[in-house]
């Protein structure tokens, strides 16, 4: 979550005033509240991963050994992939828009953004099992332009079209943060160097809204990893994801020491997915400012 | 960093007592205290007064069912009882092992799945007492040792009456029949929950004798269900299965009697056909470590009472429990009551106990087989 913070960090200059002596008591119930909520289960999931139902390495040895498993992991990760660059291809165009539209379009697109984001992930989800079916509005308007029917719904298609609906703000608004904060007379500086448009862009302006994008994509990603509702909802159940398995194992079989280990395999897959892009990322940047 | 030890422990405190307070809820009489009344029970009744004070909570899968339930069963009991009962759900069976395990059971009266049940018995769930509770009048073999039936339905085999109204099908073998019978089929397809119904029909359907289904064989079943997969819409809720019979996205479908009526009665064009149809029910049941156990027996000897159960009836359309009820209604929702014995004669017999002995394993083959 890093780069999603620095995608949105102050203005170099402005600086938080302090008006109190001990900013580490402001914290303390917010940090309570995280060690009580979030830090404990979180723990005593790892735990159970490794004691239930007896002590040892059983539940990973059962994960890794059952074909099935590894499936359902690839399907996972390739999901949460599919839709980060679907998202990206939608909301990088998209953000670039707001960032060059008049301030009446921008509000428009801002809100057209927003205003499906602050409705519940369950009524959208829901929405999309009514557009999606068989008989629903998309492929009626298949049908009448001589398309289709296609099966939308019950499919990896309809999770991912889901998904990518659900999870763009999270990549327009890290996009837009940054890209309006480039200067746009760079552009214009390298056209008067002799760039031709296209190239300025893909050689001034994409770099420097890369960690907009690496913001978005990270967010994007990680959340997708972790859906449960939209594909339990809008795929089958031969496309289930790790949460649906998981949620199998914890609450069907009551098997906790194995939904826990599943639990800690996409933890630790995710948090090396975190490392390895920010390693490139720096390695990256180092490229673009040295 | 310079903190101050003291307030540092002191807001711990305050947030640990906090939550202590939130754990343990409000206090309720003391289960020892509480006088049912003397001679034997008889369902549908509660001493008055007799839980004045008591605070419980009634679990159930939410929706018009547990509506229903509160209206016919649970709100007169408290109002004779002077319990004041929360409605809590839908039914998780992880919460309540969280419960059991922790040692702190908030939840006292739970319906569950008949098969679950069975297999936890003993285990996350308590033994009844049926001194408090009057099984008299539920027909043989439903009670249990750690539960009572909710209600009874089934899974039924509805088709579409514009498609196939001519040429209905009959029965499971006609259901796996693509060639004569064309079109997508509705089945159950939650992974965590293997139930009766797909395994029984597919092994109908590839020739075995119904007295002769038990002990299941899962490889025969699966590879019947494989053969017509491209075929299969799965729903995972009763409400996917009605919407799927509502938008006319399957021309068939196994799906409980209780949606399929919701279904019909919303207009989907579709018939029931009672032949070889898989009875299942819910359980009332009391989980281990309840805190009023007593008070938990006296709310279900209530719920099984013959004018509660027909007042269940005609709310939900669920069939009744108890021998004597006499539930009013129309002509459509008489025509899926699986207790009328012209339904009754044509179920498969569903062996549960076999069932609650092997239900992990048939979670684990037929989530594996889901999962592709």
């Amino acid at each position: 979550m890093a780069s999603a913070l620095q995608a949105v960090t102050l203005p170099a200059g402005t600086r938080t005033t302090a008006p109190e002596r001990r900013p580490a008591l402001l914290i303390l119930p917010a940090l309570v509240v995280l060690a009580v909520f979030f830090l404990y289960p979180l723990v005593s999931m790892v735990i159970s991963a490794f004691t239930d139902p007896s002590p040892g390495l059983g539940n990973f040895t059962w994960f890794f050994g059952e074909a099935q498993n590894l499936r359902v992991l690839g399907r996972t990760f390739t999901t949460a992939l599919w839709v980060t660059v679907i998202a990206l291809a939608l909301s990088y165009p998209y953000a670039y828009a707001m960032t060059v539209a008049g301030p009446r379009a921008r509000a428009v697109l801002t809100l057209l953004v927003l205003v499906p984001f602050w409705t519940s992930l369950m009524v959208r989800t829901f929405a999309w099992v009514i557009l999606l079916q068989d008989t629903g509005v998309v492929n009626d308007l298949l049908g009448a332009a001589g398309l289709g029917p296609f099966s939308l719904i019950r499919t990896q298609t309809g999770v991912v079209i889901g998904m990518v609906q659900l999870l763009m703000p999270f990549m327009v608004l890290p996009l837009y943060a940054v890209m309006s904060g480039i200067d746009r007379r760079l552009l214009s500086a390298a056209g008067s160097l002799g760039a031709r448009p296209v190239k300025a862009f893909a050689t001034v302006y994409v770099p420097l809204s890369l960690p907009g994008v690496s913001a978005g994509c990270l967010t994007v990603f990680i959340s997708a990893l972790g859906f449960y509702v939209t594909p339990a909802l809008l795929g089958s159940p031969t496309d289930a994801l790790l949460s649906q398995q998981i949620f199998t194992q914890v609450n069907g079989l009551l098997k906790w020491g194995r939904g826990g280990a599943m639990g800690v395999v996409l933890l630790g897959l995710t948090l090396a997915m975190i490392a390895l892009l920010a390693v490139t990322l720096r390695r990256g940047g180092r490229r673009v400012t040295g | 960093m310079p903190t101050h030890p003291g307030r540092l422990a002191g807001m711990a405190g305050v947030a640990a007592s906090l939550l202590l307070a939130t754990a343990c809820g409000a206090g309720s009489a003391a289960p020892a205290s509480i006088d049912l009344g003397s001679g034997p029970a008889t369902s549908g009744t509660v001493k008055k007064g007799a839980l004045d004070g008591v605070n419980m909570t009634f679990v159930s899968y939410g929706g018009a069912y547990q509506d229903g339930q509160q209206k016919a069963a649970v709100d007169p009991f408290a109002q004779e009882s002077g319990a004041k009962i929360l409605q809590d759900g839908p039914t998780d069976y992880a919460k309540i092992k969280a419960q059991v395990d922790s040692s702190n059971v908030t939840w006292d009266v739970i319906d569950t799945d008949a098969i679950w049940a069975q297999a936890q018995c003993g285990k996350l769930l308590q033994p009844l007492d049926y001194t408090i509770i009057d099984k008299s009048k539920v027909p043989e073999g439903l009670a249990t040792e750690c539960s009572v039936p909710a209600m009874q339905y089934g899974m039924v085999l509805v088709y579409n009456k514009d498609k196939f109204g001519a040429n209905p099908p009959k029965g499971w073998k006609d259901f796996f029949d693509t060639a004569k019978y064309p079109g997508k089929r509705g089945i159950s397809g939650n992974p965590g929950d293997s139930a009766p119904g797909p395994f029984e029909a597919a092994l109908i359907a590839d020739g075995v004798a119904p007295d002769q289904l038990y002990p299941l064989d899962v490889d025969r079943a699966v590879k019947k269900l494989e053969s017509v997969r491209s075929n299969l819409v799965f729903w995972k809720t009763g409400a996917e299965s009605q919407q799927l019979l509502e938008s006319g996205e399957v021309d068939m479908a196994m799906v409980w009697s209780g949606r399929a009526y919701a279904g019909v009665k919303n207009g989907a064009p579709f018939a029931v056909s009672f032949d070889q149809w898989m009875p299942i029910m819910d359980s009332l049941t009391v989980p281990k470590n309840a805190k009023n156990p007593k008070a938990s027996m006296a709310l279900i000897n209530y719920y099984l009472g013959a004018q509660q159960q027909a007042k269940l009836t005609e709310l939900t359309s669920y069939s009744p429990v108890n021998t004597d009820a006499k539930p009013k209604l129309d002509e459509l929702g008489q025509s899926f009551l699986t207790t009328r014995p012209e339904a009754a004669s044509k179920a498969l017999k569903i062996d549960a106990n076999w069932w609650a002995e092997n239900q992990e394993q048939m979670i684990e083959k037929w989530s594996a087989w889901l999962g592709g």
